[in-house]
């Protein structure tokens, strides 16, 4: 399969528009590259009024691709292209964040332990539990993030499944984000030990994580172009730190984060080599 | 409500039968208050409150459905 494919393919928001062009496709998540064209709203779940545009091209198999650490759909089923070894942007999508430090140490993402299935079915039972609790009529599927064939650890996810389940997402991933954090709290405290778990809804994360690295090449080729910082707007860290994982080995541009709590977000300074600044 | 926030409070107490939620239903409004034993306010709050904000929000997805505006204290 070295032909070059694309189609451009249009939803309500972008990942819709993915979702739309993959099912024309016919093609799993993690055999297409995605360009978005048009973000549309920035909405959560489809609220907003601009469609989102995207291009999906077909990958080539031996296409080196800054998605290295994709995290497959459960259904994926794709040819297991090889990733590069130091491929931690998904843990690093995933790990933990603390407010201050979105650029964690390398030493710590690198380091950053996935448990195994006791720690997942711990969690499963706490997340089960708080939705029932939370009111919401929804299934937990634990799997395993697409494993990269490098022998590090992949992480277990507990997958959250059903209908109109939006609303345990929220603005910014907030939601989402409370129900992991509490969810491993629950289980550390059943299990006595430190659990470390993905908890996301539907694929949103993966889905997000790809948008986002996607997203990162995009502006730091504007950065450099224009010759100007670019500053993308306010994200929570664990969305920072993959703009700044994605551009890390870019030597022509680097990364900042500016801004305090809600509002802090990352800026892409081109680097210039040659003439003073 | 008052069970999402008695599930979460008791799973992560030394002393869970300590912990009580007052529930008082306003038209518009609703207010949890989260006692717990005086050694375990801290892992109900967590730390910059973090614990407690997490479970704001958990708290505001079920409130949302029903039109209503949540508020947890801690007490």
């Amino acid at each position: 399969m070295t032909e070059v494919r694309s189609i451009e393919a249009t939803g309500p928001d972008i990942e819709t528009a993915i979702a739309n062009g993959l099912a024309e496709l016919r093609l799993p998540r993690e055999a297409v590259a995605v360009d978005i064209l048009d973000e549309g709203s920035r909405g959560i779940l489809g609220i907003g009024a601009r469609r989102a545009r995207v291009r999906i091209v077909v990958r080539e198999p031996d296409e080196e691709d800054e998605d290295y650490a994709e995290f497959g759909s459960p259904a994926g089923g794709a040819a297991p292209t090889a990733a590069p070894p130091k491929a931690r942007a998904f843990e690093a999508a995933v790990e933990e964040a603390d407010e201050d430090a979105d650029l964690a140490d390398e030493a710590v993402i690198a380091t950053a332990e996935f448990g195994g299935e006791d720690d997942a079915k711990a969690g499963a039972a706490a997340l089960e539990e708080l939705l029932e609790k939370m009111q919401v009529r929804a299934k937990v599927h634990v799997h395993r993030a697409e494993p990269s064939n490098d022998g590090e650890a992949t992480p277990w996810v507990l997958e959250i499944r059903g209908r109109d389940l939006g609303i345990l997402i929220g603005r910014r991933g907030e939601t989402l984000a409370s129900l992991q954090y509490i969810t491993r709290l629950i289980a550390s405290r059943d299990l006595q030990h430190r659990v470390n778990f993905i908890v996301d809804v539907e694929g949103y994360k993966a889905r997000r994580a790809t948008q986002l690295r996607k997203l990162a090449v995009r502006m730091a080729e504007q950065a450099i172009r224009r010759g100007r910082t670019v500053a993308l707007e306010p994200m929570p860290p664990y969305e920072r730190r993959i703009i700044h994982m994605t551009l890390r080995d870019n030597d022509s541009v680097r990364t900042e984060s500016v801004g305090e709590g809600d509002r802090r977000k990352v800026t892409i300074i081109p680097e210039k080599p040659s003439h003073d600044r | 409500m008052k069970e999402l926030v008695e599930y979460i409070a008791k799973s992560l107490v030394d002393d869970p039968s300590q912990v009580r939620v007052n529930e008082i239903q306003g038209a518009t409004s609703v207010i949890l208050e989260l006692h717990v034993a005086p050694e375990d306010m801290g892992r109900v709050i967590g730390k910059q409150g973090r614990v407690a904000n997490a479970m704001r929000t958990l708290l505001r997805v079920i409130a949302a459905k029903q039109g209503k505006r949540v508020t947890l204290e801690i007490v």
